[in-house]
């Protein structure tokens, strides 16, 4: 390049550019036009390298930077090639563009890599891409990006993907999803809907449902939660209103749970881990028996304390026995004792469908 | 290899040399995408690939035991990746790594990805994902040691591979029934 470089204030504004090319090039411009902060201007294909080495060298426009060249499919009217330029000097950007010649079947348009090297491999890429011709170019085979022998043109607008044809695409345009007989599926996505694989994933999405109440809960601890709120509906019948003495034994048997805890913890943080290990392990096994006592006790001096309390005995006293804490317990075990009462009724009620549903 | 193809090793000698030999996986990283970064972060510290044996950036493949095919391999460098391979002295191990490896993955109708790396080379593991992480990688390696564990060399070396593991999909180890 030679003379002095363009000036960043004395750009030329995209008229001033057109005009300087179509007195270079004459009818060589075809057209001009702006979208999007883009300047391109179309070039006769006679035009296309003189164009190209105008832009380099004339110091008013100063395209001293090849940024890309590409194609495009133009359908019936074949391929258009156009480059993009830019200069470091002025700061300007420019889309030189031109249909090529021959239409669909061989479309021919003269290299630029005379002007600018690094057209080269991009002109390699149009041709591997489109089947395009660039007389000029020093070699255009072997080819880049496809295999040696590679047939078709994978960028045109006509190439078939075979995997297309063994098994259509399955997917659908986004955001109206078709079911199978074409109506537009109307779903709303939930926070917690899709989980990940990992136990993190799926603990923080039933954390998320927890805190989205829209959801059902379909965990165990869901159904006893279920079997309680029927247990609500029940428990007038039955007598002793479930808001009076459960619940507050209950409540009491919560807290007993944590300050148990919360001892536990405190054992354990003292260092020393063997012997507080021992004293914790001593003191559950103790907190076991108490409970243990406390649940016959609360059981015996009600005739019929167990009814009474609306839970199953037995399941509450083997599950205490097994060191689960007295909430899970107590909640199995109403759910046990529901279900009993329930098999109870039906056996009583139907005479003809009573074994059908039994726990 | 001399005696090694040719006698089957006694049992106590053959866990002795299986069990050195799978904690020794030199392993030759063939990064073709995205996948590849899961891979690195599985070198790295927090996963540590190292101490299940792994050794990571073989300095080439003549010097390494297991392939990592990780991310999209196509058509145009699929005969590299079947060079290397056979640059690789047995017994040789690859595990593909990610749905482009396994099947082509998201470009299984593109024209230029291969369908797979197992229509160039055999596969020994495969981890599914797109891409996988890094703990499903530690997973295929367990797998992969776990089979170098029970396999007789005489066997591998002969050409006679067991099926390839798919991870997720076949069995878990401890039901397989040996």
């Amino acid at each position: 390049m030679s003379g002095v470089l363009a000036r960043r204030d004395r750009a030329l504004t995209p008229e001033e550019t057109e005009e300087l090319l179509r007195d270079r090039l004459g009818d060589g411009v075809r057209n001009s036009l702006q979208e999007f902060g883009i300047f391109t201007v179309w070039i006769a294909q006679d035009s296309w390298s003189e164009a190209a080495r105008r832009c380099r060298d004339e110091p008013l426009l100063a395209y001293d930077m090849f940024d890309h060249l590409t194609a495009v499919d133009a359908r019936e009217h074949g391929f258009d090639v156009l480059v993009v330029l830019y200069s470091t000097s002025t700061g300007n950007r420019i889309v030189l563009r031109t249909r090529c010649e021959g239409g669909r079947e061989a479309p021919t348009c003269p290299s630029i890599t005379e002007t600018y090297r690094g057209a080269n491999w991009m002109e390699r890429e149009a041709y591997d891409m489109f089947g395009i011709d660039f007389p000029g170019h020093p070699s255009l085979e072997p080819r880049l990006l496809t295999v040696e022998n590679f047939e078709g043109y994978p960028l045109r607008k006509d190439f078939h993907l075979t995997s297309r044809a063994a098994k259509p695409w399955p997917g659908v345009a986004e955001p109206k999803e078709l079911d199978e007989e074409g109506n537009v599926i109307e779903k709303e996505a939930r926070i917690g809907d899709a989980p990940g694989p990992y136990e993190l994933d799926k603990a923080m999405a039933e954390q998320a449902k927890l805190a989205n109440p829209l959801p059902e809960p379909e965990t165990v601890e869901g159904e006893i939660a279920e079997e309680l709120a029927e247990d609500a509906q029940v428990a007038p019948d039955s007598g002793e209103v479930l808001a009076g003495t459960g619940e507050q034994a209950a409540e009491t048997l919560e807290k007993q749970a944590t300050e148990q805890a919360a001892a536990d913890a405190d054992a354990e943080t003292q260092g020393s881990a063997q012997a507080a290990r021992a004293k914790a392990e001593q003191r559950r096994q103790e907190q076991v028996a108490a409970r243990a006592r406390k649940a016959a006790e609360r059981a015996d001096p009600g005739s019929g304390g167990a009814a009474a309390d609306g839970i199953d005995q037995e399941t509450f006293d083997r599950l205490i026995a097994e060191g689960k804490s007295e909430r899970i317990a107590r909640s199995k075990a109403k759910a046990a004792y529901i279900k009993r009462q329930r098999a109870e009724q039906r056996a009583a009620e139907g005479e003809d469908d009573g074994g059908e549903q039994d726990a | 290899m001399g005696l090694m193809d040719q006698v089957e090793l006694p049992q106590p000698v053959k866990y002795v040399f299986n069990w050195g030999r799978k904690y020794s996986l030199w392993c030759f990283n063939f990064g073709l995408a995205c996948c590849a970064i899961e891979f690195i972060a599985a070198s790295t510290s927090r996963h540590d690939f190292i101490r299940h044996g792994v050794i990571p950036f073989a300095h080439g493949p003549r010097q390494a035991d297991l392939l990592v095919v990780s991310g999209t391999l196509t058509d145009k460098m699929a005969p590299a990746v079947k060079r290397l391979y056979e640059e690789m002295p047995e017994p040789k191990y690859v595990i593909s790594f990610g749905s482009c490896a396994n099947c082509g993955g998201p470009y299984w109708d593109s024209y230029s990805v291969t369908k797979g790396v197992d229509q160039i080379i055999p596969v020994d593991v495969y981890v599914p994902g797109c891409p996988p992480r890094p703990e499903a990688l530690l997973d295929g390696i367990i797998a992969l040691q776990d089979r170098i564990q029970h396999e007789s060399l005489k066997d591998r070396i002969a050409g006679r591979r067991l099926d390839p593991v798919t991870l997720g999909a076949d069995a878990p180890l401890a039901l397989e029934g040996r």
